[in-house]
């Protein structure tokens, strides 16, 4: 069943992002300029002010950076505390926000390999597949 | 840029330092009014944002010892709004040839007016910062603000996994420093446990009672690995500065206060990278020298620092970003009794953020001036001479220093 959750942000570039993780594709901006892979989804390079930014699958491999653990209900019943999170070094370089499956923050240790799965959620939008973390 | 509507700074140039001067400062009832709210007593009625716009002024300019027509300009500067400038100086009792909303943290308003006085187009300034936060039942994090606000540095785009909160940067700056440096929860303690002991010498600060420890421990958490006590407050207040330039600071019954050097700057991409990862040390480092340039001071000769303790882990970046002790080393600085009375660089001695007040910047200037003025009593650091202030935000920093213009 699918998960309820807080809304995913829209518009340009965000529906492309989602689409891809609906087919189980984690989707990151690259410039067609500089390189540089921007996360979250921008409208222009923060690296060199390009607009040639295009999507593209990346592993999904990375390393753990940081986690912390919520304890006050920001969101009310739609996320019960205590929940984790996490952030994650991608191998292609983007410091990416998520929530750990199938390990908790207790269990988490600075640089332990992991690797993106989906989970199935639903939001104010509708039904879509949020990336989140497994032990690699 | 997270928050957008900076006010622009001069830059920082050696013929902008010491130009102007802070010649009066007012504050509100901290304590009292915090209190108050807590309590809700019934038919209580929280201040408004002009009255206590209005208290902070009539103090600042008793401290100053000016008359209504001494002031030629009012800037006004709101976080969450505030009466228009022109009906602000006419319930001030003034009549400014010029009144604006200059902005609203204490992110770059000070090197502005600065930078009016001295291009003619102001004279005597007062500057006051109001806010009525936590009347209005702000939470910072969560659905406040609706994801249709969503930016690319915006924490409010995580919202699918439940990241948001100011709260939450701290947090993983935290974790990420206590697995790379071997620290843990009860060693961060001692940081707003020492700010707490500053604040014990202050009637004014909001929270005045000092912890321990244990109780620091024992303490709920608001995202783990930070507890309450590493967070800083909400309050409703006001602060008042009045700022004219330096040669007619020289007339004036205070010792007058110099704004000496500033600087700023921003992490403009890797956001997450930097902030958790290197913990704005480059931004922080750079932005500190070049204010140190413009005042022609080194970091030796800076005696107190008031850091923005939004967080206990940022006062340590900034204590470690400044230089005033190395990468890794900050908690054990504090452990130390470095950052007190008697330490290497007294911080945040009147209670900072966590335990004084939370003006988002603006609060800690009046502790500068009663410091560089000897009027801080038990708690006055001997012998100042210059003193440094930071605004430092998830993605930015701006620092300023102050030196005794005597
Ligand atoms: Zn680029």
């Amino acid at each position: 069943m699918a998960e309820k959750r807080p809304p995913r942000a829209m518009g340009p570039g965000n529906e492309e992002f989602w689409q891809g993780c609906a087919r189980g594709e984690l989707l990151i901006q690259k410039c067609g300029n500089c390189g540089h892979r921007p996360w979250p989804v921008v409208q222009t390079c923060e690296q060199c002010g390009s607009d040639k930014l295009a999507f593209e699958k990346v592993s999904g491999n990375g390393k753990l950076a940081s986690w912390c653990t919520f304890e006050r209900p920001y969101y009310g019943d739609l996320m019960p505390v205590p929940y984790d999170t996490i952030l994650v070094e991608l191998d292609e370089g983007p410091w990416f926000i998520s929530n750990p499956s199938g390990f908790a923050n207790t269990d988490a240790e600075l640089g332990m390999p992991v690797k993106v799965t989906f989970l199935d959620c639903e939001d104010s939008h509708g039904e879509f597949r949020l990336p989140v973390f497994e032990r690699a | 840029m997270s928050d957008a509507g900076m006010t622009p700074m001069p830059p920082s140039l050696r013929e902008y330092s010491r130009r102007a001067s802070i010649v009066g400062v007012g504050e509100t009832d901290y304590h009292k009014d915090y209190q108050a709210e807590r309590k809700r007593a019934e038919g209580y009625e929280p201040p408004t944002v002009d009255d206590l716009c209005k208290l902070a002024f009539d103090r600042a300019m008793a401290d100053a010892g000016l008359k209504p027509g001494d002031i030629d300009a009012l800037a006004m500067h709101y976080t969450f709004g505030g009466p228009d400038p022109d009906e602000m100086a006419s319930y001030l009792g003034i009549t400014p040839e010029k009144a604006w909303v200059n902005g609203h943290i204490f992110a770059g308003p000070l090197p502005n007016i600065v930078g009016r006085i001295m291009s003619g187009e102001v004279k005597t300034v007062a500057m006051i910062f109001g806010i009525g936060n936590r009347s209005a039942g702000r939470q910072f994090g969560g659905n406040t603000y609706g994801a249709g606000m969503a930016g690319p540095s915006s924490y409010y785009y995580f919202h699918p996994w439940g990241w948001s909160s100011q709260a939450a940067h701290w947090a993983m700056m935290a974790q990420r420093y206590f697995a790379k440096f071997g620290k843990r929860e009860e060693d961060l303690g001692h940081v707003p446990m020492v700010v707490r002991q500053h604040a014990s010498t202050n009637d004014n600060a909001i929270m005045q009672k000092p912890f321990t420890i244990d109780e620091y421990m024992a303490s709920r958490y608001i995202v783990r690995p930070l507890h309450l006590y590493d967070i800083c407050l909400v309050n409703d207040g006001a602060v008042c500065l009045i700022v004219t330039a330096a040669d007619r600071a020289r007339d004036m019954v205070k010792v007058p206060v110099d704004v000496a050097g500033w600087s700023e700057s921003y992490i403009t991409q890797d956001k997450f990278k930097v902030m958790v990862d290197e913990r704005l040390r480059p931004q922080i480092q750079s932005a500190g020298n070049e204010a140190l340039a413009m005042a022609g001071l080194s970091l030796d000769d800076i005696g107190q620092f008031e850091g923005y303790d939004v967080a206990s882990i940022h006062l340590v970046n900034q204590l470690e970003g400044f230089g005033f002790t190395p990468d890794g080393t900050g908690i054990d600085f504090c452990i130390d009794g470095q950052m007190t009375l008697g330490g290497r660089i007294p911080t945040n001695i009147a209670g900072g953020n966590m335990s004084d007040n939370y003006m988002q910047g603006w609060g800690q200037v009046p502790e500068i001036v009663r410091q560089l003025r000897g009027e801080a009593g038990s708690r006055q650091i001997a012998g100042l001479n210059a003193s440094l202030s930071a605004m430092t935000q998830t993605d930015c920093v701006h620092p300023v220093i102050y030196t005794r213009g005597d």
